[in-house]
């Protein structure tokens, strides 16, 4: 079975509000100091579950990414993981490409990276928490695509069933080969790269296209993006005293009562 | 003269609250964009839908319905195709949905298939002009981006909203009620083969409480969740979780507060054992008082909360409930 897994560099989710810098200029966030960027968490969980699937059922794992020249370093990662081959996708046009040129261009990536039975995204990435490129890809490549997926029960020929999360639970959905799944965090935990995964990784051969590799004709962009602000929250909370506990506890009782909350 | 369509969601046999809030912001946009407003729903023909239509319609100078059985069980190609017949019908130049979990898929499908412009999770949209502008927090919420749709070539723009971002419409008459004929196409690459549904908390639905009392990883073990549960039952109130609960799998992902969980439109929300991080309060809509318990006292809850307790939730929350249970006789 041939699964491409997409990942994306991402500034990492967990930078404190107050730590957080933007370029205005290039209407974008950047990581800083001492915190650096990761793989998004969602892929990461694409790509264990690429990563089970194999061991399950043969078959080779592509790491796709679209970025900047520094997005080598996540394809790495995905090659320590156990990725068998990667590719990046980055030319300094595609910089400010919105979600449906970004989701073109990785299918136009994904075609000519050869023929592959999925397609594992994550469910959406923790920087834009965009949540639409997978969809674009999907329909660029013209397969079905389900998300958020919370497992996979079984695949036998060409068909995979997986189960969506619902409001209420899930649905059990049985999809056609090849297709594309938005993978969500319950699905499983990622595991670190090995030692001798690491060590393998900065050898690896990334495949880099460019514009001239990748001739696909973008269109005007559809959203914009006309600023990034910071949201800063610096309020106090009042803090209920109380010798102990227990006398907080009813003392918290009581102020919402006073409040009228409760 | 195009308007602007909001798109109510039917689901679990009644009308999402969420959808009032959507027709709310989009009544806003018709005005400013001096263009009509119309409602669609889309369901299975009976029961729900009807009372949907009737809790739906007020405002509308259409309210178009698409009733096939095709739509009685959720998913995206139906929604897809059943929206789209909406589209071609009313021709809008812009079209509005809350964001729940369905539309997370079925929009962004839709949004692909006629190739336009879409921005999901906004937390306000209005006009500039011609053109369509929408804030839409990122980074999980640290910072917030402002992102305009023009209305020259794209049609229809699209976007999906935050609950607990806009406030309910006031009344509203009635608007006329259009039934539209659709063909389901099939789907010969998705069967749907059952839903399953979650072992849920008894009391009100997360998205329709008035008070939600949450827990998270601070609880330790699942097997301490039961302070949640007594809490939550001694207020009358939802239970709610953070994510590590569960992808832990401690309780149903159907309780998870926060950006890629449930957005909650509550008048208080108490958070035990959470620590605060953006994305699990992008879910509590900014109206709600929060009452947080956390034995950090730096913790990141407190920034947000009206009302701290700096203690053990093991502690504290046995007396709350205690003290509770008195108050409410
Ligand atoms: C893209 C993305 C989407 C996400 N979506 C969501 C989402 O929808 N919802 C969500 O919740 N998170 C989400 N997260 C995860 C989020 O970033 C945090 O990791 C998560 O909210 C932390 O959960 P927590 O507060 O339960 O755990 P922790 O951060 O581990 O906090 C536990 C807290 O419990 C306190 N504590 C410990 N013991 C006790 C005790 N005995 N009594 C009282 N307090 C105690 C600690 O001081 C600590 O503050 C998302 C992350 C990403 C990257």
């Amino acid at each position: 079975m041939n699964i491409v897994v997409t990942v994306k560099q991402v500034a990492d989710p967990n930078i404190p509000p107050s730590h957080i810098q933007l370029d205005d200029e290039a209407k974008r966030i950047i990581s800083p100091f001492g915190i650096p960027p990761v793989m998004n968490g969602y892929d990461a969980n694409a790509l264990e579950e690429a990563l089970r699937l194999r061991e399950a059922h043969q078959g080779k794992i592509t790491a796709i990414t679209l970025g900047e020249e520094s997005s080598r370093d996540v394809l790495k990662r995905a090659v320590a993981m156990g990725a068998n081959t990667a590719v990046l996708l980055s030319d300094p046009e595609w910089l400010h490409a919105d979600s449906a040129s970004v989701g073109q261009l990785i299918a136009a990536g994904i075609k000519k990276s050869g023929p592959f039975d999925l397609v594992l995204c994550g469910r959406q990435a923790s920087d834009t928490d965009g949540g639409q490129v997978l969809h674009w890809i999907a329909r660029y490549l013209d397969i079905p695509v389900i998300t958020p997926v919370v497992k996979i029960d079984a695949v036998e020929g060409d068909t995979i069933t997986v189960q969506r999360l619902t409001d209420d639970g899930v649905q059990r959905l049985k999809v056609k080969l090849p297709a594309l799944l938005g993978v969500s965090s319950e699905m499983n935990e990622p595991r670190l790269p090995s030692m001798r995964g690491l060590m393998g990784a900065g050898r690896a051969m990334i495949a880099a296209w460019k514009k001239k590799d990748i001739p696909v004709e973008l269109p005007a962009p559809r959203v914009e993006l006309r600023k990034l602000a910071i949201q800063i929250r610096d309020s106090k909370a009042e803090m209920i005293p109380g010798k102990t506990g227990a006398e907080q506890g009813a003392a918290l009782a009581d102020k919402l009562r006073e409040k009228g909350l409760i | 003269m195009p308007g602007i369509l909001v798109i109510g969601e039917v689901a679990g046999g009644r009308l999402l609250p969420a959808s009032l809030e959507a027709a709310a912001a989009g009544a806003a946009l018709a005005k400013s964009f001096g263009e009509p407003l119309f409602g669609a729903l889309m369901g299975d023909a009976g029961g729900a839908l009807d009372s949907a239509t009737e809790a739906f319609a007020a405002g509308f100078a259409t309210l178009y319905l698409v009733e096939h059985a095709s739509l009685h069980s959720y998913t995206a190609h139906a929604h897809a195709s059943a929206a789209q017949a909406v589209i071609n019908a009313a021709g809008p130049s812009v079209v509005i949905c809350p964001h729940t979990l369905r539309a997370r898929e079925w929009v962004p499908c839709l949004a692909a298939a006629i190739d336009t412009g879409l921005i999901m999770d906004c937390t306000g949209v209005a006009a500039d002009g011609a053109d369509l502008v929408a804030h839409k927090p990122v980074l999980g919420g640290g910072v917030v981006g402002e992102f305009v749709i023009r209305a020259k070539p794209i049609a229809p723009r699209i976007v999906t909203l935050r609950s607990g971002a806009s406030a309910r419409a006031a009344d509203a008459p009635n608007a006329k009620v259009e039934r539209l004929p659709f063909e389901a196409t099939a789907n010969d690459r998705v069967t749907l083969l059952e839903e399953i549904a979650a072992q849920t908390s008894s009391g009100p639905k997360i998205s329709d409480a008035k008070i939600v009392v949450s827990g998270g990883r601070g609880l330790g073990s699942p097997d301490n969740w039961h302070h949640i549960e007594a809490a939550a039952s001694a207020l009358g109130a939802a239970v709610g979780c953070s994510r590590p609960v569960a992808d832990s799998g401690w309780v149903n992902s159907s309780h998870q507060v926060g950006l890629s969980g449930n957005s909650i439109n509550a008048e208080l929300y108490v958070a035990i054992g959470i620590s605060g991080a953006v994305q699990h309060l992008a879910g509590i809509n900014s109206s709600a008082v929060v009452a947080a318990i956390n034995t950090d006292a730096q913790a990141d809850i407190f920034t947000r909360a009206k009302y701290g307790v700096a203690g053990d939730y093991k502690e504290v929350l046995p007396a709350f409930v205690e003290r509770v249970r008195q108050l409410k006789g």
